[in-house]
């Protein structure tokens, strides 16, 4: 058994153990699935996915967690749509039904919550109504009305929800349970009507599936592991596959942990409800699997029988054709910047590897094409340069900088045939990208920057490193330049007293064990008035090493920003664990040789602080030069195209969104960019 | 009595360029996220202007509109830059001139005070300075991209004029392109456009010429700017005055319109709740309109007739906005113009349901108003519209009879409808009912009307509040409701009502949590907020204040105990005291007040025991416990539904002739809004449960118990979309 091989599934039969789970994306068109939605889902389904579960919709108008939440009331259609375009590829396509109960949102429906006691909702500290019995039939008939209209659309099946954001969760938990009734005393009871009813309104042949919390992480009062296990000794009779997830009301960000916490996380959890259900029903692991061989291995082991991939093939949509050819995925890197959405902005769901991600009705898809020579996966060709038919396109294209947004532009303009040529000022590619990996949770990064980089040798690319390029240089490059030189640091907003010491993020993760304990002191101000993950990555590179470290900073939370990611409560116990002070509420007013200056913004209070270096995670500026836009003319080509930080310093997403979109737009006249052809079957 | 009555300035014309207003009273440009998911008008927004034009708003200013698609710092923005645009406009603009009002639209491009994110290209901004609540580091434009912004200003003012609006007004005060430009903190320039004000001021000159000549000389063209930013190194009044004079010399501007603070970084003094004083901005248009012959808007927290007088009698301003005051009643200035001063529905400038829903991408609403956000597809009955003829300004007609006369007269077959509970919930239902022409009889157990929100009205800068009440309550008398105070509501008392229906808004109890021993079990020194706002408690010494609710319970008792002189500290279990009062915008001048009364803030922290006066609190992300020995501990923390009249009428119900409903913190307690919300709701079930043969009479404009709407959600999502 492994990760490609079939997998039967009642009267059904998934052609691969590789499951897209259900996830936000907030591409609804209101309440409704869109042609995004179609789009996005089949993909996936092009790219070979075994199953593939729909963003769960709501069974009952009291459930409107957040404003692009599926009804599915309104799901029909948008279910036999994505169903007619994904299941000719061979995928199951099976929707996800819930209600989140107490977890929801009242500001969209404006109306109360219902849940099965009145505890209020940890993070929304709203109290719900406590539901009464024909409330529970109402529920129970609405989920199984929208399993009729599921089948009905022509889809595989239903998965029920009772993990980290479900009712029947809140029902099975004595965290959120404290009734005196019959759902009360059986607290599995409704999950059981609800899967009766579903299996009733479904009929025989439909696939019924169950996402289960077997975790809350609450032991005094949550499901335990061995809770679970009965739970799921009970259930497993009444469907055709279980989801072991783990989470509940007080740890929101265990369901889709960053890269902090390690990957497959939740393995040794779904082979203990393996065991306990003993054959009795499929069990699909889930929990920042984002690597083919871990899954490979858990597989093997028996811990598992499928396995949910679903933030892997958010960043490559083909993550199963790959395998099949033996060729590396893109990697998920664990960030949950662009694919954790749940943010009442609605972003639409993305990644920051592969920014067409969700934008897959707009964005043109990564040009096709073999790698010339010969197979990648069996090893690097040596840099061809002058490979491709440069002379349609106006000569080579040189890009400076193989940071992110060049490394992306290179490889993306050798796979449409140009002939490409890298210049990286510094030893190693990878940019910002690569001292970012170095901060504790980031390391995957580094596997990005190495896939990026991989890609484009494989495509012909070559990539010189030590390698700056001069003004002059750039206006006689005889073809067509990106530039992407990244960013450097801003002056200070605070003052610097002469002998003070003030240090750069990247100097700090940059520097290995030795050079850190030469280059930071025993005592440390971290000054952080953006948010971000810089500061707090610094800080826990830092930490456990034994220097005094005071982190500073505007808001009323260290990291506000990481709350986009779900690591914002995490990372503000780690740093609390490692003993790091925190100064909320200040400004840093001064630097200077032992120590920093704060004021607190709302009592105008100034303290100092031991600090025997400010580390300045501010913001950072373009780099200068060479060839800005509108520099210049040049003897040949047009005019550089600036990308990334070198535009203004952001994200790796914008840097790879950016990168991409210069190269495309070098595509020769006639050559069109489709999607890739030729994947998705086994 | 004269057109205006006691309010002569008010209600006195006045020129604007080419436009004559009835009155002083502007419906000034704020966001609603009304606009559709793919950023164009809403039918929505036509209903919700029509709405301010027909209660007599002197001019209208939408909100803002983008100019350029590196634009789009929220989702639900207005894509002007869009032709197709124009068709919204035009049912915008018809909606208002039916009522023979005019509309200006207010054009901006917000600059490196935006996201990327919908955009997914760079921002745009003078320097590379991150904006300080988006934090994203912008691209400093350069001469090409100047002239393109230009460009894109003149092009959509030409759209707006296509699309019937009456002229555009700039926004150039606190989230904009061209405030960024002007602000020596965002302008770190060394061209033409950067250095000294008459650099600095270059973009907005350049924008006015251009605009003006697409406009052509009828339209009116206004100019919004800010004239304190109220941040380090910003623009503060003296620049503000000489960048109005300057503006006003070069010509092509019809009126000045003023703002406080950026949008970004004292959002908290532009839209200022009722923590701030009432007409705390009316420096700036007062310093400006000396300077300049343009008329000047004034804006701040004007929320009453009176004091928007004032400031006109005083000099500060020609125009007065009135924002949240028409958000809460569109009738605003017909009921001023008719001396109705008292049946205003005053803004409490709570900020619940109207600011603090615009920063989490939800639709506008009022916490007192249920049909704001909802004027495109009303809920309950058709409204008792004042009939005003504005061009005459005649008084209201009696057409609005309604308004004032109970229907109540025996014999007649309306329903009767029973109401247990005077607060929010049961006020609101009571007058729904009423607005259907039932009879209603409300039962108040206190001598007082208004439940909680009464008592939460008698803290620190809190008494605002009350107006919730004092609104409803009048509105019910108005209505005819026979209210029955000291009247404690039993199933039996409610029976011999002989009710069709009968709503149960009984609302909350307070309870400890279960770490917290009763009072005669050792728990005699710890109380509940409500005890200590009713005298039932009085704590003195240290006071420790459990926040579990996270707005304004702890932080206000906090306050009143600290004024009274006790040493006090709120613990949390979140990562932050009184967390939604970032969302109301309190939470800067609870900052600013806590720290000067000297109330410690303590985070992470959750109470697991209570034993001989020691408070045992766990630091949850360390494990760590701590103790306390207050001389008082006082909990804010969530009450329980007082259901038990409920529950025993539940019991009867199935036999019984009458309906049953309940409402409010009887039903799942929370806030204000939800009490009025469902308040109306339960009345629009209610009339639609019914039995046909008994429907209301009434006389007047209503048409009770013939209103389907949409269920609820279905409503707002088209709001919201």
């Amino acid at each position: 058994m492994n990760l490609l091989s079939p997998l039967d599934l009642r009267h059904h039969t998934a052609r691969c153990r590789v499951l897209f789970g259900p996830h936000e994306t907030n591409l609804g068109d209101g309440r409704a699935f869109s042609d995004r939605h179609v789009a996005y889902y089949r993909a996936r389904a092009e790219g070979g996915a075994g199953i593939i579960v729909t963003e769960e919709a709501s069974v009952h108008a009291t459930d409107w967690p957040y404003e692009r939440c599926p009804d599915a009331g309104l799901a029909g259609p948008g279910w036999a749509a994505i169903a007619a375009a994904c299941r000719p590829t061979g995928t199951l396509v099976v929707a996800a039904l819930g209600h989140s109960g107490g977890q929801g949102s009242s500001a969209y429906s404006q109306r109360e919550l219902w849940a099965p006691s009145d505890e209020p909702e940890v993070n929304s500290r709203e109290v719900p109504k406590v539901m009464e019995g024909a409330d529970i039939d109402a529920v129970v008939a609405g989920f199984a009305q929208a399993a009729a209209t599921a089948a009905g659309a022509g889809l595989d099946g239903v998965e029920v929800n009772a993990g980290q954001h479900s009712l029947i969760r809140q029902f099975l938990s004595g965290l959120t349970n404290r009734r005196g009734d019959g759902y009360g005393t059986d607290r599995v009871r409704l999950a059981r009507e609800v899967l009766t009813a579903v299996r009733s309104a479904l009929g025989p042949d439909p696939i019924l599936g169950l996402r289960l919390s077997c975790d809350e992480l609450a032991p005094w009062a949550g499901l335990t592991p061995e809770l679970a296990a009965d739970v799921a000794r009970e259930l497993a009779p009444l469907v055709d596959y279980l989801v072991v997830v783990r989470g509940s009301i007080f740890s929101v960000a265990e369901t889709r942990p960053t890269g902090h916490h390690p990957e497959g996380v939740n393995l040794e959890l779904a082979a203990t409800i393996r065991q306990a259900v003993d054959g009795a029903v499929p069990v699909v692991a889930q929990g920042s699997i984002v690597e083919a061989d871990q899954a490979d291995e858990a597989l093997a082991a028996g811990r598992c029988d499928a396995v949910e991939m679903t933030r892997a093939q958010i960043a490559d949509p083909a993550l199963v054709a790959k395998l099949r050819r033996r060729e590396t995925p893109r990697p998920c890197v664990l960030c949950n910047q662009w694919c954790r959405v749940r943010d009442n902005r609605n972003p639409i769901v993305s990644c920051i590897a592969d920014p067409r991600a969700g934008h897959e009705t707009s964005d043109p898809a990564e040009p096709a094409g073999r790698p010339p020579g010969r197979d990648p996966a069996a090893g690097h060709p040596l840099p061809r340069p002058g490979l491709g038919d440069s002379a349609e396109s106006g000569g080579p294209l040189l890009v400076v900088g193989a940071g992110p947004a060049g490394l992306e532009a290179a490889r993306v303009a050798a796979r449409l045939g140009l002939a490409v040529t890298v210049w990286e000022a510094s030893p190693d590619v990878g940019g910002m990208a690569r001292v970012v990996a170095r901060a504790p949770g980031h390391h995957r990064f580094a596997r990005l920057i190495g896939w990026l980089a991989d890609d484009a040798v494989a495509y012909g690319v070559e990539l010189v490193t030590g390698r700056s390029a001069t003004d002059d240089e750039v206006a006689a490059w005889p073809g067509p330049v990106i530039v992407a030189t990244g960013g450097r640091p801003a002056p200070p907003g605070f003052e610097v007293a002469p002998g003070a010491v003030v240090l750069t993020p990247e100097a700090v993760l940059a520097a290995d064990d030795a050079a850190r304990a030469e280059l930071v002191p025993e005592s440390v101000v971290i000054w952080d008035p953006l948010g971000g993950p810089i500061a707090v990555g610094v800080a826990e590179a830092l930490a456990w090493t034994g220097r005094r470290i005071t982190v500073c900073t505007p808001d009323p939370i260290v990291g506000t920003l990481l709350s986009l990611t779900g690591d914002l409560p995490g990372a503000n116990v780690r740093l609390q664990q490692a003993g790091i002070a925190i100064e909320r509420r200040v400004l840093l007013r001064r630097a200077a040789p032992g120590t920093a200056t704060i004021e607190h913004r709302f009592s105008a209070e100034r303290t100092e602080l031991e600090a025997g270096a400010v580390i300045d995670c501010g913001h950072r500026l373009p780099a200068e030069g060479p060839g800005p836009d509108g520099g210049p003319a040049r003897a040949h080509g047009p005019r550089p195209v600036r990308v990334g930080d070198a535009v203004a310093p952001r994200t790796v997403g914008d840097a790879i969104r950016e990168g991409r979109a210069a190269a495309l737009a070098l595509a020769p006249a006639g050559r069109t960019v489709a999607a890739p052809a030729g994947v998705g079957a086994p | 009595m004269s057109a205006g009555g006691r309010y002569r300035y008010l209600f006195s014309p006045l020129r604007v360029g080419s436009l004559t207003l009835a009155n002083r009273i502007v419906f000034s440009a704020h966001l609603t996220n009304y606009a559709t998911q793919s950023g164009m008008p809403s039918a929505q927004h036509a209903a919700y202007y029509e709405a301010r034009a027909a209660g007599g708003a002197g001019m209208i200013i939408t909100e803002e509109h983008s100019v350029h698609p590196t634009d789009w710092p929220y989702e639900k923005m207005i894509h002007a830059f869009r032709p197709e645009v124009v068709e919204g406009y035009r049912r915008i603009t018809a909606a208002v001139h039916r009522h023979g009002v005019p509309i200006l639209a207010q054009i901006n491009h917000n600059g490196g005070q935006a996201s990327s994110m919908y955009t997914r290209r760079p921002l745009w901004a003078p320097s590379p300075v991150p904006d300080p609540l988006f934090r994203e580091v912008p691209k400093a434009v350069d001469q090409h991209e100047i002239d393109e912004i230009v460009r894109s200003y003149a092009a959509v003012a030409a759209r707006c004029i296509e699309g019937g609006f009456d002229g555009v007004e700039l926004q150039c005060s606190h989230s904009s392109i061209v405030r960024g430009f002007l602000s020596p903190a965002t302008n770190h320039r060394t061209d033409g456009y950067g250095g000294g004000l008459v650099n600095r001021a270059r973009l907005l000159h350049e924008i006015v010429a251009a605009v003006r000549h697409a406009l052509g000389p009828a339209p009116v063209l206004g100019v919004r700017l800010c004239g304190d930013e109220l941040i380090e190194g910003g623009t503060t009044i003296d620049e503000a005055v000489a960048l109005a004079v300057a503006i006003e010399e070069r010509g092509g501007v019809d009126y000045i319109n003023t703002s406080i603070g950026v949008a970004t970084a004292s959002l908290y003094m532009i839209e200022a709740s009722m923590h701030v004083p009432p007409g705390y901005a009316t420096f700036i248009p007062s310093a400006i309109r000396a300077a300049v012959r343009l008329p000047v808007v004034g804006v701040g927290r004007f929320k009453d007739p009176l004091q928007a007088e004032r400031a006109l009698a005083e000099g500060h301003a020609d125009l007065i906005g009135v924002v949240r005051g028409q958000i809460a009643d569109p009738d605003f200035a017909v009921k001023a113009r008719a001396g109705r001063t008292e049946d205003i529905r005053l803004c409490l400038s709570c900020n619940q349901e109207c600011v603090g829903r615009m920063g989490l991408n939800r639709w506008l609403g009022c916490i007192e108003n249920p049909d704001t956000g909802r004027e495109a597809a009303p809920v309950g009955p058709p409204r008792p519209r004042a009939a005003v003829t504005l061009a005459t300004g005649a008084h209201l007609t009696a057409a609005a009879a309604p308004d004032g006369t109970p229907h109540t007269t025996s014999g007649t077959t309306a329903p009767h409808l029973v109401v247990a509970g005077g607060g929010p919930a049961g006020l609101q239902a009571a007058v729904s009912g009423a607005q259907r022409g039932w009879r209603v009889t409300l039962l108040e157990r206190q001598s007082q009307l208004g439940g909680q929100v009464r008592l939460a009205a008698t803290v620190p800068n809190r008494a605002e509040l009350g107006d919730l009440v004092r609104n409803l309550a009048g509105e019910a008398r108005r209505r005819g409701v026979d209210i029955r105070l000291g009247v404690k509501a039993t199933a039996e008392r409610v029976e011999m009502l002989a009710p069709d229906a009968v709503i149960v808004a009984t609302g909350a109890h307070p309870q400890r949590p279960w770490w917290a021993p009763p009072p005669d079990g050792g728990g005699e020194r710890i109380c509940d907020v409500v005890d200590v706002l009713t005298g039932a408690a009085h704590p003195t010494g240290s006071v420790v204040v459990i926040d579990d609710i996270g707005f304004h319970h702890a932080t206000s008792v906090a306050e009143l105990l600290a004024d009274r002189g006790c040493q006090v500290e709120i613990v949390t279990k979140s990562m932050v005291v009184g967390q939604d009062l970032g969302i109301t915008l309190d939470m800067e001048s609870w900052w600013f007040r806590a720290s000067a009364k000297g109330i410690v803030q303590t985070i992470d922290r959750v109470a697991m025991g209570y034993d001989a006066g020691t408070l045992t609190l766990l630091h949850h992300p360390t494990g760590a416990n701590e103790t306390r020995s207050p001389d008082w501990v006082v909990l804010a923390v969530p009450p329980r539904p007082a259901d038990e009249l409920y529950l025993s009428l539940a019991e009867r119900a199935p036999g019984a002739e009458w309906l049953l409903h309940r409402i409010g913190d009887c039903l799942a307690p929370r806030r204000a809004h939800a009490a009025v919300v469902e308040g109306q709701r339960v009345v629009d079930e209610i009339a639609r449960a019914l039995p046909p043969s008994a429907p209301a009479t009434s006389s007047g404009t209503l048409t009770p118990g013939t209103v389907s709407g949409p269920a609820r959600s279905e409503i707002a999502a088209g709001a919201g979309r």
